[in-house]
């Protein structure tokens, strides 16, 4: 495949998409004039409180709603033709799957609609189970699943195809924090793979460890694009991290400082973020139960 | 859209996906426990007329009695089924899922129809099998006891009743058809299910309404009506001998445009359902 312009997985420009609410005409305006470019092979975070548009957005990128204006490629194909899905893999939010068919079955089922076959089909379908860690539950039937699993499967069902680009809507809601540390892992993994990764989350310490860039949207609008680096990384400032020192040493310390012309800004007891505190005592092993 | 836009072709084989992964949730979600529950209902009434000892008439009342139950039952599954089984995708909505893929929406709504098709044809052959069963038993009985009646032979045209259990079949398919249209604008099951029940009254009865303008009412009257005779396929059609597989057989010439007549439909109406719900929002 040639594209013209490589280096974009997503290109959104003046996007625009009224819901309309009732048959008198009243609109609800629920993303407005956005213009956003993914570069490719970065992870790329979309961020905004309840009912800003992500969801709504991502859907127009899936070809599941038609804008009202403006226009939307993925890898240079129009979201509405059929190919611009070949190369996409999705995970809706609050995923909910076919609760009669077994985990194995519903992403053997999602990986034959994506034209895996023959001896592919099994082979890769293990290994998304396994990347996931939902090994141990593949058999048991999806409507018993807890609502992380249901997640992972989601995610195993969004990677089976092998896609360039990956949209994760909420991919941790509902994980708890072991699982949303694993997710994080599998997203860097992909990312190290060469794959482009959109992903909503409303976790924003985790969406700042892993993503390159990111958009905030406000009631529809774009309010704030760029490199996470860029955007929250103080270069003026450092940290140093010592053993506690007696009162009179600090002082000293301080004075050293004010010689070379430096200020002490703050003397903090660091803590434990909670989460590395969980991480740290809760056993990461039996992942999705045992068969 | 450019011509070269087409380069995902229209799939056979994601459509079958889709349709088995249909009949899977029906049975599955044991859709087909009920048909059980007719079975035994049939049986036990087709013993309970025996009291009235009919004679070789008997035979045609089982017929007919049979029959009778499997063009309501069957109604009743058809309707229901398809909007089930449409409604559970919208409403869990799985549909985001699949229709994300690559997948056409005509391969997603004629996956569905096969699939909801196929549900209807087991519980045609059932029902027919059962009904052959039921006839062959009883006829066996009558024949030992009055052999004078079927000095020619068996009575029942057992090749016919398989025709007749296909036709049928093929008119659920029609009013599978009809549902999945309905379905493919509409909000909610209940809807769906109301107005297609209302479709199936119509189909039944437009005959009625076309003989009965086709003397009286003046010319554009009559026109309007005509037309409304074809937009609405014509369920009586379906039945094409008054006794089913009692006395003469079936002309085989009209028994095959009779399956013509139920293909341009399904064709037809499966094109219109795929077209509106190819702007459905979902
Ligand atoms: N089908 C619909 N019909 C009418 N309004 C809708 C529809 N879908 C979304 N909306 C509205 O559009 C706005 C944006 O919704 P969207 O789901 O995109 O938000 P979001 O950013 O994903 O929020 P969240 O973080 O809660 O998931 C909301 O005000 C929502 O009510
Ligand atoms: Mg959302």
């Amino acid at each position: 495949m040639t594209n013209a312009v490589p280096s974009a997985a997503i290109e959104i420009r003046d996007l625009t998409k009224d819901f309309s609410l009732n048959l008198r005409g009243i609109k609800l305006r629920a993303v407005e004039n956005l213009t956003l470019t993914v570069p490719e092979g970065q992870v790329f975070g979309l961020l905004g409180p309840n009912g800003s548009g992500k969801s709504t957005t991502i859907k127009i990128i899936l070809g599941l709603l038609d804008p009202t204006a403006g226009e939307c490629k993925v890898f240079g194909v129009p979201s509405r033709r059929v190919d611009s899905r070949l190369n996409v893999g999705y995970l809706p939010e609050a995923p909910y799957f076919y609760r009669y068919l077994s985990g194995m079955e519903l992403v053997k089922f999602y990986a034959r609609i994506c034209g895996v076959t023959g001896k592919r089909l099994d082979a890769r379908v293990a290994e998304v189970i396994d990347w996931v860690g939902l090994s141990g539950a593949a058999k048991r039937r999806v409507g018993t699943y807890s609502k992380g699993m249901l997640q992972r499967i989601g995610l195993a069902q969004a990677l089976v195809h092998d896609p360039r680009l990956i949209i994760l809507d909420e991919p941790t809601a509902g994980v708890d924090p072991v699982g949303a540390a694993e997710i994080s892992e599998l997203i860097l993994k992909l990312k190290t793979q060469g794959k482009t990764v959109l992903i909503t989350s409303h976790l924003l310490a985790q969406i700042e460890d892993i993503c390159d860039r990111v958009a905030i949207l406000d009631r529809g609008r774009l309010i704030l694009e760029g490199n996470v680096t860029e955007l929250v990384g103080q270069r003026d400032r450092q940290a140093l991290i010592v053993d506690p020192l007696p009162l009179e040493q600090l002082e000293e310390l301080k004075e050293w400082l004010a010689t070379r012309g430096h200020t002490l800004n703050a003397v903090e007891q660091p803590r434990a973020r909670l989460d590395q505190l969980f991480l740290s005592k809760v056993s990461r092993s039996p992942k999705g139960g045992k068969e | 859209m450019s011509p070269m836009a087409n380069t995902v072709p229209f799939s056979l084989n994601r459509l079958v996906i889709v349709a088995g992964n249909t009949f899977l949730e029906a049975v599955r979600q044991k859709l087909f426990n009920f048909l059980l529950l007719l079975a035994i209902a049939l049986v036990a009434s087709a013993q309970f007329f025996r009291e009235f000892n009919f004679g070789s008439s008997e035979l045609k009342f089982i017929s007919d009695f049979g029959f009778g139950a499997m063009v309501f039952f069957g109604s009743t599954l058809t309707i229901a089924a398809t909007a089930q089984l449409f409604f559970s995708e919208i409403e869990n909505r799985t549909a985001l899922t699949i229709l994300a893929k690559p997948i056409w929406r005509t391969e997603f709504i004629f996956g569905k129809f096969l699939g909801v098709f196929a549900v209807v044809g087991v519980f045609c052959a059932l029902m027919t099998l059962l009904l052959a069963g039921l006839l062959y038993h009883r006829e066996s009985g009558l024949m030992t006891m009055h052999p004078e009646a079927f000095e020619h032979g068996r009575i029942i045209h057992y090749a016919d009743l398989v025709v007749m259990g296909m036709l049928q079949w093929l008119k659920f398919g029609v009013l599978a058809a009809i549902t999945l249209l309905i379905a493919s604008f509409s909000n909610t099951n209940l809807y769906t299910v109301v107005m297609s029940f209302f479709m199936l009254v119509i189909c039944h009865l437009q005959y009625l309404a076309r003989d009965a303008y086709a003397q009286v009412a003046s010319v554009p009257l009559r026109l309007l009506v005509q037309v409304l005779g074809y937009v609405f396929p014509n369920f009586q059609v379906f039945n094409l001998a008054d006794q089913i597989g009692v006395g003469s057989g079936l002309d085989a010439s009209v028994a095959l445009h009779v399956v013509v007549y139920a293909l341009i439909y399904i064709g037809v109406i499966g094109g219109l359902a795929v077209y509106s719900f190819s702007s459905r929002e979902i």
